[in-house]
């Protein structure tokens, strides 16, 4: 006979507020096997804890129902309290009054009876608990890095300098993202490359980090601790072990293409180094531009390479590591505006350009040395309009979401023309401007200060009259309508995920939300953390933020692997599967699905019409079992149970609730 | 069939049949024998030279031979069968469930211009798909454009209608199984149902476990249909049992694409495995 003790949270006035908790504790006494139940304000607090212990000694109490928050929330608190007590910490249920209940109903009466109705199914499923106790598996102290711009990099060096090896995966020929096509960063106006390209360079050099560029992963399977993960190295025709990146090559290469870095405003050869700080600082061929590769004559670049580092053969390779832990930092791009609003000449005219477009017109090193010049005639604009939300907060035609970062690079952008240009006119449309960040508002207060005009309204078309563009918008403050004459128009584009972020979710079983975002945990209390443990995130691809927040992300991540790797062994969860060999068919369905690769088929002696026959029936790995269930479903027998949800513990919810 | 006729068939077939009994590594061969009504036959064991001489074959060969085939699941020698379109993609289903192994089985195959048996009307594969002999030439197959017709009328019925016609099937099922034994898919060495759990499959025969079984059955062998149709045909109550599983092919078939059972490929029921391009719309 079981002794069940029964405990009701209040959570503040977060359940007690929309649940008659004592009503529930009351109907709790009523249900059967239970010798005790009680309501308090607090259960995971201090003095709920030890209230709940103290009932265990004097009621003795062989396992227990709490009826509180999620079991994501509180299900470990409680284990470990069960720790020091008699009772084995799998002897205990968690029902969810707080987000399945409280917070989702308003009728107290009805919530009351819903939330009797969960601590039922929770008292029916406890009874049929039994003691489970943990196991433990060895960690891969190595970590995978997918993305190798500023959150990537910044990851992969903390965890290095934890002492541990990273592995950086980055699918472009070169590390360093976005931020090192940027001219200035805000607030403090820093040269990005003069930031960034140091820490590039650090990784490179970091005896624990091996950088793989131009490569993609491809598959992962296993688990936390021990991932496994099969990386595509794509061909890059240039053996970047002998090569020196001398950069003869590029030079001589005859066939020019429009340049990725500069956001097609300057041309590269076929052969390339991306731009002049990449790293590794070593050509690559593109395949879709080589003469030699599509059609098999040039040739240039092998007979001028000193030292034959050239191989047209090149294959893409697939190469299979173990890992630890994995942190997704795979970045963003920006939207497709030219689509989304033909309105602004959807790409027809050269002088209306994105933000990226124009970081790289007053870089420095960009296409035009660092001066502002119109496109279209290579002379300096005078009237210039930027325009902000440009895909952003438009769910009609673009995103429903803010991207966060626009607001101040528009700014910067003003502030940059205003001071390079002489007697030059800045036009700002926009919606809100939001700056919320150290020193923003006061950046852009001065940009005010400059001259910059910010007009309150959409823009609603832009054509071209001779060589000017005309604006046409709304000032929606004086709600009048506006027109300006400009030389250049700079559009604040949103930021989305970048392309591939939906299918790389898929292959690390993570979840995505509805623009493909990459979710988090939970977005307060572990933000760098995905639902799939020893996967963790940073950076834009989690959505859209400016560097400091990345920055500040990706060491959060790199702590969280830190934390894992501190230890040499860790639990492993005994609420896995296991497969009753006498009534498997071994039809290997659940090899198939789990996730996992759990499952395999062996070899059994069994019996069949009286004889010693061998069988083969399915048999599950305990320490690569998560316990998702899968095989349960998609067993017809029935022969898997999962322990912690057997079918029978399932069964016996269902009955409490219905009969 | 096509270039034979039927007592040309017979006469092969009991050659066959022979020849394969001879050779030592047939143990019997399973085929069809008549019965004392003209227009019936039975299942037939051939063990001997002259029992292989009573293998009949004329248009009441109905009884599908290949369920036989899992008596023996771990069988000394190999099991002889002769084998119709129908039956060679039931023996696929259970190759493919790992329920049988091919060296185990020989396979006579049989070119079959159809029974009398409704189910014949709609048939897709006359020619058998897997065999290690085949009498007769291979005919060109037809696609059955009326596969789903039924089901398409049943759907438009509104979800009460549609409960009440179920209700009123399962008031007359006797819950005796037929339907399952008679099944290629439903092949677990112990059936769910058989299986005595607290709150599992009830035994009795009501409504309420009746409708248990029938959902569960469907859920079970939905995927792996290979549309032979002996699930309705043994039904002694009459229950159109084959409404429910063409439904499930049906959903199937519009989510996943063409999709057919027990071919010879290496292709893996929908609902057992895992794609990343398969739909989630409703996630």
């Amino acid at each position: 006979m079981a002794r069940i003790g029964v405990f009701i949270c209040h959570c503040g006035t977060n359940i007690a507020s929309v649940v008659d908790v004592e009503k529930v504790a009351k109907a709790a006494m009523q249900m059967p096997d239970v010798v005790f139940a009680t309501d308090y304000k607090y259960m995971c607090s201090e003095p709920g804890q030890a209230m709940i212990k103290e009932a265990i000694i004097e009621q003795k109490l062989d396992r227990i129902v709490i009826a509180s928050c999620s079991p994501r929330m509180h299900e470990l608190t409680f284990r470990k309290m069960l720790k020091g007590t008699t009772i084995n910490p799998y002897m205990l249920e968690i029902a969810n009054i707080r987000e399945q209940c409280a917070w989702v109903h308003t009728d107290r009466e009805k919530a009351t009876a819903k939330a009797i109705g969960l601590v039922q199914m929770a008292v029916a499923k406890v009874a049929k608990n039994k003691p489970l106790s943990a196991g433990t598996i060895p960690i891969t102290k190595k970590a995978l890095v997918i993305g190798g711009g500023i959150a990537g990099i910044q990851a992969a060096l903390d965890i290095a300098d934890c002492g541990y090896d990273v592995t950086i995966v980055e699918k472009e020929p070169s590390i360093g993202g976005h931020m090192v096509m940027l001219d200035k960063t805000f607030p403090t106006m820093d040269c990005s490359a003069c930031i960034s390209t140091p820490k590039m360079v650090e990784a490179n050099a970091h005896p624990n980090i091996t950088l793989k560029t131009s490569c993609e992963v491809e598959k992962v399977s296993g688990y936390v601790g021990n991932f496994e993960v099969t990386i595509k190295e794509k061909a890059k025709y240039v053996n970047h072990d002998l090569c020196t990146g001398c950069g003869l090559c590029q030079t001589k290469c005859p066939t020019k293409v429009t340049s990725e870095f500069d956001q097609g405003m300057s041309k590269r050869s076929a052969i390339y180094i991306p731009f002049a700080q990449a790293v590794p600082s070593k050509p690559v061929i593109d395949a879709n531009a080589c003469l030699k590769l599509k059609d098999g004559k040039c040739g240039i670049c092998e007979k001028v390479c000193p030292i034959g580092a050239i191989n047209y053969q090149d294959e893409e390779r697939f190469t299979t590591e173990q890992f630890g832990a994995i942190i997704v930092a795979i970045g963003y791009e920006l939207v497709n505006w030219e689509e989304m609003y033909p309105e602004y000449g959807g790409g027809k005219y050269e002088d209306v350009i994105t933000g990226l477009q124009f970081e790289r017109l007053v870089n420095a090193s960009g296409p035009t040395e660092g001066h502002i010049l119109r496109p279209s005639n290579g002379k300096e604009p005078k009237d210039v309009v930027i325009i902000k939300c440009v895909g952003s907060r438009d769910p009609k035609k673009g995103k429903s979401y803010c991207s966060r970062a626009c607001c101040m690079a528009s700014a910067k952008h003003a502030h940059q023309i205003l001071d390079k240009i002489p007697n030059s006119r800045v036009y700002v449309f926009y919606m809100d401007v939001r700056t919320p960040g150290k020193g923003y508002e006061e950046f852009y207060d001065n940009t005010r200060k400059d001259g910059a005009q910010y007009i309150r309204g959409r823009v609603s078309k832009i054509y071209k009259e001779g060589s000017k563009l005309i604006v046409k918008g709304e000032d929606s403050l004086l709600a009048k309508p506006v027109t300006v004459e400009a030389d250049l128009v700079i559009l604040a584009t949103a930021m989305e995920p970048a392309s591939g972020a939906y299918e790389l979710a898929g292959k690390l079983g993570i979840a995505v939300d509805g623009d493909n975002w990459i979710t988090e945990a939970h977005p307060k209390l572990r933000p760098v953390e995905t639902q799939t443990n020893g996967i963790y995130l940073c950076g834009t691809c989690q959505g859209p933020k400016d560097i400091p927040d990345t920055v500040a992300q990706a060491s959060a991540a790199a702590v969280k692997v830190a934390a894992l790797f501190s230890h040499d062994e860790m639990e492993t969860s005994p609420m896995v599967s296991s497969v009753d060999p006498d009534k498997c068919s071994g039809c290997g369905f659940c090899v198939d699905l789990c996730p996992y690769k759990a499952i395999s088929l062996v070899e059994y002696a069994g019996r069949d019409n009286g004889r010693k026959v061998t069988k083969t029936v399915a048999k599950v790995n305990e320490g690569l079992c998560q316990g998702c269930g899968c095989c349960n479903a998609i067993c017809r027998t029935g022969c898997i149970d999962l322990k912690g949800f057997t079918n029978e513990q399932i069964l016996k919810e269902v009955d409490a609730l219905c009969l | 069939m096509g270039n034979l006729t039927k007592e040309q068939i017979q006469d092969r077939i009991r050659e066959e049949a022979k020849k394969a009994l001879a050779t030592g590594e047939v143990s019997c061969v399973v085929g069809w024998t008549k019965t004392r009504f003209p227009d019936k036959t039975k299942p037939f064991f051939a063990y001997t030279d002259a029992e292989c001489d009573l293998l009949v074959w004329n248009e009441y060969c109905i009884n599908s031979t290949a369920k036989y085939a899992l008596d023996d699941r771990y069988p000394e020698q190999k099991i002889g069968l002769i084998t119709r379109g129908c039956d060679s993609r039931a023996l696929n289903r259970m190759l493919k469930d790992n329920q049988l192994k091919r060296e185990n089985l020989y396979i006579i195959g049989v070119v079959c211009d159809g029974k009398e048996n409704p189910v014949c009307d709609g048939c897709q594969h006359k020619n058998p798909l897997t065999y290690d002999v085949l009498i007769g030439e291979p005919v060109e197959e037809t696609i059955n454009e009326k596969r789903f017709t039924e089901v398409e009328a049943f759907e438009k019925l509104s979800a009460d209608e549609k409960y009440e016609y179920w209700a009123k099937q399962y008031d007359k099922c006797i819950h005796c199984y037929a339907c399952r034994n008679a099944c290629p898919a439903c092949n677990c060495v112990e059936c769910y149902a058989d299986q005595y759990r607290v709150g599992w499959q009830g035994k009795a025969a009501d409504r309420e476990q009746n409708q248990v079984y029938g959902l569960t059955r469907v859920f079970h062998v939905g995927d792996r249909c290979i549309e032979c149709g002996e699930c309705e045909r043994v039904c002694p109550m009459h229950l159109p049992i084959m409404r429910q599983t063409k439904k499930m092919l049906k959903d199937i078939n519009d989510l996943f694409g063409n999709y057919e059972c027990g071919l010879p490929d290496d292709s893996k029921p929908v609902l057992g495995e895992y794609k990343l391009e398969d739909p989630d719309e409703f996630m």
